[in-house]
């Protein structure tokens, strides 16, 4: 479904990401793990069409995405829930979930997305009509997941979803994001909460310095305290 | 001498409110102060002049094209001047939108000046004041007055009940997370430029028979309708056209009153009065909110 090959990312004059190499398949969840500047935020940035890369394939269904609008990535069917989620917090619930469907125009399956969202996340539904700006951090994390799954996406890219988020919020949200991977969403689960990715992924790449150190598999990466030591800094 | 000072007020005030409507616009989808807006309404009013005065065309159409042009002109500078500089700093912006002041008052002079005149165009209706309780107005007082409640409840809809209101203001809060879902926020811009340059220009068309138009003006109404967003909050819609009214009595109210000189100065009281005790203004909600 989804294919990097030697992805290189700049900054400037500073190289963030280094012949990154990975492929996330149909249906699967695939984690992408690392301590902080290792370029996680960085590839998902790449891949939406945030930043341009310098070098590398970005292939989604075998259509090339690099250098594409970010419109584009969303039109292919691949969307990002980003970091620290970023809802419009003047908008209501509603008109967040409504314009996550902006590259959409058929309004009855709209609104049935939205139907799906409200059934998926149910305090949503009792809360459509507040700011998103209001809400806690963990239903602002439900708007921008829900927000994702308004374009119909194959492919959602999220970074961080526990962030911030307290231990029975993160419990939800890793039912929530296995929920919709057993719906036949493919996942790429950037995550640096060790439990949460073990939960979730079935393989693991771990990243250090810009570049792919090694991939592992959820279980082991639950159970191996020295790459948890060495490449999580923990 | 009170309700001539209140019906002058008014007048001025629904000027400043309706220049300080597009600035709002454009801070809005953008998050940027337009610091050329005051040279689009004066080059919006130039338009109509030359339209009427030389190619003879009735009002209205002189309106409507000079409406048209003004957007065009809106557009033409976002393509320009504010895309490539996109992703530069606010600052940088800032410095953008006063340069192209600058370019756009040397048009002004070039076409329209040079001469040391004060130019204006027909009113749209007959000329003679009607009385009110003995207070005389103007007919297109009263249109202007018109015109600037029009333009609040139509934008006012425009954000509130419209896709495109929607996304423009999508835009504002979060442009990183507009692009995410998908928004074309360039094309965003390119249209809140334009439609903000529209509304100067109609503005300008509308309040060009009551006050003469010259090609410095725009600097001192952009002063004016500055301090009536940051009275009625930078970002509200209803904030500019309470604080444009506001501004504009405040002016004519100080200068009755109190001495003509506070009329030049009474905007920039407003700014610094409210930047002191009430930052966010009256209706303030966008202040501090840009991600």
């Amino acid at each position: 479904m989804l294919t990097v090959k030697n992805l290189n990312v700049w900054y400037g004059p500073t190289e963030v990401v280094r012949d990154v190499t990975f492929e996330v398949p149909a249906g699967r969840i695939i984690g992408l793990m690392g301590g902080n500047g290792a370029g996680k935020s960085t590839i998902l940035k790449a891949l939406s069409g945030l930043v341009v890369p310098r070098g590398g394939i970005i292939e989604f269904d075998g259509k090339s995405l690099v250098g594409r609008h970010p419109r584009d990535v969303v039109e292919a069917g691949m969307v990002q829930v980003p970091q620290g989620r970023f809802v419009w917090p003047g908008m209501s619930v509603r008109d967040n979930l409504e314009l996550g469907a902006v590259t959409r125009t058929d309004k009855a399956e709209i609104r049935r997305t939205i139907d799906e969202v409200m059934t998926l996340f149910p305090t949503l539904s009792r809360k459509s009509g507040d700011r998103a700006g209001q809400l806690s951090g963990g239903e602002q994390q439900m708007v921008a997941v829900g927000r994702a799954m308004m374009s119909k996406p194959r492919l959602m890219m999220m970074d961080e979803p526990s962030a911030g988020l307290s231990p029975k919020v993160v419990e939800e949200m890793v039912a929530a994001i296995a929920a919709l991977n057993r719906g036949g969403l493919s996942i790429l689960l950037v995550e640096q909460n060790v439990g949460v990715a073990a939960a979730l992924a079935e393989e693991a790449h771990i990243l250090a310095n810009g570049e792919l150190s090694f991939t592992t598999t959820g279980r082991q990466l639950a159970t191996d305290p020295q790459v948890i030591r060495s490449y999580l800094g923990r | 001498m009170l309700p001539f000072l209140l019906t002058s007020g008014l007048t001025t005030g629904a000027l400043y409110a309706m220049v300080a409507i597009g600035l709002v616009l454009v801070y809005r989808s953008t998050g940027h102060i337009n610091f050329s807006h005051g040279e689009l309404f004066m080059l919006g009013g130039f338009f109509a002049y030359s339209l009427i005065m030389f190619a003879g065309l009735p009002y209205v159409v002189a309106l409507f094209l000079a409406v048209i042009l003004s957007f065009l002109l809106g557009v033409i500078s976002d393509r320009l001047v504010y895309r490539p500089l996109i992703k530069a700093p606010g600052l940088t912006m800032v410095l953008a939108t006063v340069g192209f002041s600058y370019l756009l008052k040397g048009i002004g002079r070039y076409f329209w000046g040079g001469k040391g005149e004060y130019l204006s165009i027909p009113a749209i209706v007959d000329p003679a004041p009607i009385f009110i309780n003995d207070i005389p107005i103007l007919p297109q007082q009263l249109i202007v007055l018109g015109a600037a409640v029009a333009f609040m409840v139509a934008f006012a809809l425009f954000f509130s009940r419209t896709k495109a209101g929607k996304i423009m203001q999508a835009t504002s809060e979060n442009p990183t997370a507009s692009y995410l879902v998908g928004i074309r926020v360039e094309n965003v811009y390119t249209w809140t430029w334009g439609v903000g340059a529209a509304v100067a220009g109609a503005a300008a068309v509308l309040m060009t028979p009551l006050t003469l138009i010259t090609p410095d003006i725009g600097a001192t109404l952009l002063i004016k309708a500055f301090a009536a967003t940051i009275l009625g909050g930078l970002g509200s819609m209803t904030g500019a056209v309470v604080g444009g009214f506001a501004v504009g009595l405040i002016e004519q109210l100080a200068s009755g009153y109190i001495d003509t000189s506070l009329q030049e100065i009474a905007a920039f009281l407003v700014i610094m009065v409210v930047l002191v005790f009430r930052p966010a203004g009256l209706f303030g909600v966008y202040g501090q909110r840009r991600a």
